[in-house]
């Protein structure tokens, strides 16, 4: 080789090196971590707070503690000090893991359940779709298939339960008053912040039975990955040199009794009838009489029912029936007119030159397939921002309950919407998406509504942060424009919707007795 | 100025030398100061794929068409050393359903080959290369997606034995593929059965494995080959689920290459067929190539 060749060899090979070392190799997904912290208020009155379910936290029973200087309990923290003294590194990541919230780490839970699951069955040999069965959750297709109103549903219930649970434990643990066990012995070694309440019974423990019956009961398939979460979180509160045994074993009767409670409504909710295809063919009528020229129809080869038809049909929370019929829109703009021309105009535009930061906006709130969906998309923002305030359990229940039953009563208002109207989707104009088609008609939009419900109940609880939340309610809004799946009007129109059905949210929170 | 250009271009290309257009993947390298240029078209189409091991097809793609248009330069730094750089335009479309296609610059990559061994007619080469993505097209919308926003390092070691008078050939050759972590639109998404709260996916190393059995003359070359490529690691498609970029994407295909450069102007074509597959589509595949051979002494 010639020298001058042999220097541009070492000069390539040298920027080879230099390029690979820039790209690092470290292939870690960093994930935020949230930790645990001593609440800004421990909300010591919350055990007077306004249920959902309960009539009341005498409703369930919770038997009365051992005091501290009996000799069970000294044995309890005997054995919680054998339990928390030396913590393998997984006991400590358990610790840490738990630690950040009870309710935050359940929401998430349930979050990735519902993503687990949200997946449409596939059509068979047939053409046909097979209908998903609770008795046999692990076939294919599993069940549930949830869809954003399933996830609405499931993630209200739980958080439903949870708070209702905690204000009976609130209740009670005011009642008992029995301290925490590194208050009563300053020699039990605790990994996480000690606030000043009650230890009888466990919130922890509280949380996870409540969370954990409704969870079953709406994924069935996942019995032992629920119960193996149970015992880890029980488990934590152990390491931690947090809670004794009696605290937790009273903590998981109460929250099983909410939870049986909760899930009694649920039985009586209207969702078992929610997919009742039935129904579709006098509601195209009804459509039709009303003036609805052209109907929805699915754009899934082969055609695919739609989603859960009768689902406007299921309880909502914050108010009653004739008030959700007040709470419909009117019709959405006919095909041929020009309005309706102009908006099918505007995303035939979008469709032309759509830029990347309207796909990032389409894709950033797609929260279609396998994902969370966007019910699922609010609770996160909502445990998160209520996580960042330092909230404590109950109050991070209340504000997941409020905004969960807003998305619910917002997911079954909109579905109402849709099936009473039946209008098509843009693709049925010939426009493509960059996410996705829904399979269900059109007006209005189910982001809009979710997210303006959501970003209502959030601002009122968040004040300060009340402009970025609608904020980003406009922009999940947009965003089914950028993906080319809704005209303007599903989404104005379900934005306007979405306000006035997170304000129902509003008025019960401001009349729970928070005083917040 | 630009007629002198004209002419001269005019003049190279009547002039007869050894044609050897060659790629990131042979024992053939350009001789010291000459580029070889091909631009090619290539289309690469599935209508059945393997969502994890299940083979199926779907009517709301019905077939899926993936086209390329690249340049690639191949430079003789010496007679032992070139670079191969490659830069290629993408598009994807669907004959069914209603998902939008998607095109854009992908990835450009850069090669450096060089001849480490030669004993007689057997040679050891290693290559080294990387790959960028060169815009800011969306990686996780598959499979309308053009590329998967990851960039690559790859290291090949590679053996030829050239029968001296004939021409015959066989190569073999492995490599092993490190391609980074991307950053998706989403804060969240589900990938090896769990859900990841943040932007950041990690998308799987890959390695990949060929033989090759060909002729190569002085104005022509033909060759069959199988070529398998496969993720180290990375999750199944779920049931009726899109893929994602963390998939063990997998792939065996079989194929053949014929190039014919009588003077400076050479053309080339590639057929391949993919026999099995894992989270990819049983594509057939096509490029065809103008090549352009010039001498800068």
């Amino acid at each position: 080789m010639k020298p001058t060749y042999r220097t541009l060899v070492v000069i390539s090979l040298a920027l080879g090196l230099v390029s690979t070392g820039l790209i690092s190799c470290d292939k870690t997904i960093e994930e935020p971590q949230r930790v645990g912290y001593a609440p800004a208020d421990v909300d010591a009155s919350a055990g007077t707070w306004k249920t959902y379910i309960l009539t009341s936290p005498a409703s369930v029973t919770v038997a009365s503690p051992s005091a501290t200087s009996s000799a069970d309990y000294q044995a309890e923290l005997t054995e919680l000090r054998s339990k928390s003294t030396s913590l393998t590194p997984e006991q400590q990541e358990a610790v840490v893991y738990w630690g950040a919230g009870a309710v935050y780490r359940w929401n998430e839970i349930a979050r990735e359940l519902a993503a687990r699951y949200n997946v449409p069955p596939a059509s068979n040999a047939d053409g046909k779709y097979p209908i998903p069965d609770a008795a046999n959750p692990l076939a294919d297709p599993k069940f549930p298939f949830a869809n954003p109103p399933y996830t609405a549903r499931a993630l209200a219930y739980m958080s439903v339960a949870q708070y209702d649970a905690l204000v009976a434990a609130w209740n009670y643990k005011y009642a008992f008053k029995r301290l925490a066990p590194s208050k009563v012995d300053a020699t039990i070694r605790v990994a996480l912040p000690v606030s000043a309440l009650p230890a009888y019974p466990s919130e922890d423990a509280v949380v996870a039975a409540a969370s954990a019956v409704v969870l079953k009961a709406m994924f069935p398939g996942e019995v032992a990955f629920i119960d193996a979460k149970v015992a880890e979180h029980r488990n934590s509160r152990q390491w931690a040199g947090m809670n004794v045994t009696s605290d937790l074993t009273a903590g998981a009767d109460l929250g099983m009794q909410v939870g049986a409670k909760v899930m009694a409504r649920a039985r009586a909710d209207g969702m078992s009838t929610s997919n009742n295809q039935t129904l579709t063919a006098g509601m195209i009528e009804a459509a039709k009489s009303r003036g609805q020229a052209d109907i929805w129809l699915s754009q899934e080869s082969p055609a695919r029912p739609p989603m859960l038809p009768n689902y406007g049909a299921v309880s909502t929370w914050n108010f009653d029936r004739a008030t959700l019929v007040k709470l419909r829109p009117g019709p959405a703009p006919q095909p041929g007119t020009e309005q309706f021309i102009k908006e099918l105009d505007e995303l035939k535009a979008i469709q032309k030159n759509q830029t990347r930061e309207q796909a990032r906006i389409a894709n950033y709130w797609a929260d279609g397939a396998g994902s969370y969906t966007p019910p699922g998309h609010w609770h996160r923002t909502a445990a998160d921002a209520a996580h960042e305030a330092k909230f404590s359990e109950v109050r991070m229940a209340r504000t997941l309950a409020l905004v969960g039953t807003t998305l619910q009563d917002a997911s079954v208002c909109c579905w109402e919407t849709k099936f009473y109207y039946y209008t098509p989707r843009p693709q049925q104009f010939g426009l493509k998406t960059s996410v996705g088609v829904p399979n269900f008609p059109s007006y209005a939009s189910g982001h809009s509504t979710f997210s303006a419900a959501a970003a209502i109940v959030l601002g009122t609880v968040f004040p300060n942060r009340a402009d970025e939340f609608w904020a980003k309610a406009v922009e999940a809004s947009d965003s089914r424009m950028y993906g080319l799946i809704h005209f303007r009007s599903d989404c104005s129109v379900g934005l306007e919707c979405g306000k006035k059905i997170g304000s129902y949210a509003v008025l019960r929170g401001k009349a729970d007795g928070s005083g917040l | 100025m630009k007629k002198q250009l004209l002419y001269s271009l005019c003049l190279l290309m009547l002039v007869a030398v050894p044609a050897l257009a060659q790629m990131p993947h042979d024992a053939i390298y350009m001789p010291k100061k000459t580029i070889c240029i091909a631009g090619m078209y290539g289309q690469s189409s599935w209508s059945q794929y393997w969502e994890g091991t299940l083979k199926r097809e779907n009517f709301n793609i019905g077939t899926h068409t993936t086209r390329s248009l690249s340049v690639m330069p191949a430079i003789g730094i010496s007679n032992r050393v070139n670079v191969i750089l490659n830069l290629p335009y993408v598009w994807t479309s669907t004959s069914a359903g209603n998902l939008m296609g998607q095109e854009g610059f992908q990835d450009a990559s850069a090669w450096l080959k060089i001849k480490a061994l030669q004993y007689g007619g057997f040679s050891v080469n290693a290559i080294v290369g990387g790959s960028v993505p060169v815009s800011k097209y969306v990686p996780d919308f598959l499979p309308m997606s053009i590329g998967l926003q990851a960039r690559t390092a790859t290291g090949r070691l590679l053996l030829n034995y050239t029968h001296p008078s004939t021409g015959l050939y066989a190569t073999a050759h492995g490599s092993y593929t490190w391609r980074s972590t991307i950053r998706i639109d989403r804060d969240a998404y589900q990938a090896n059965e769990r859900v990841y709260n943040t932007h950041e996916v990690s998308v799987p190393n890959m390695y990949d494995a060929a033989v090759r059995f060909g002729m190569l003359r002085r104005t022509w070359q033909t060759e069959v080959f199988a070529e398998r490529m496969a993720a180290l690691s990375g999750d199944d498609i779920r049931r009726n689920d899109m893929p994602f970029p963390t998939n063990n994407m997998q792939a065996t295909q079989v194929g053949w290459y014929g190039k014919v450069q009588p003077r400076n102007i050479g053309l080339n074509a590639r057929v391949a067929y993919v026999t099995s597959g894992r989270n990819a589509g049983q594509s057939t595949s096509y490029t065809v190539g103008v090549l352009f051979q010039l001498n800068v002494k």
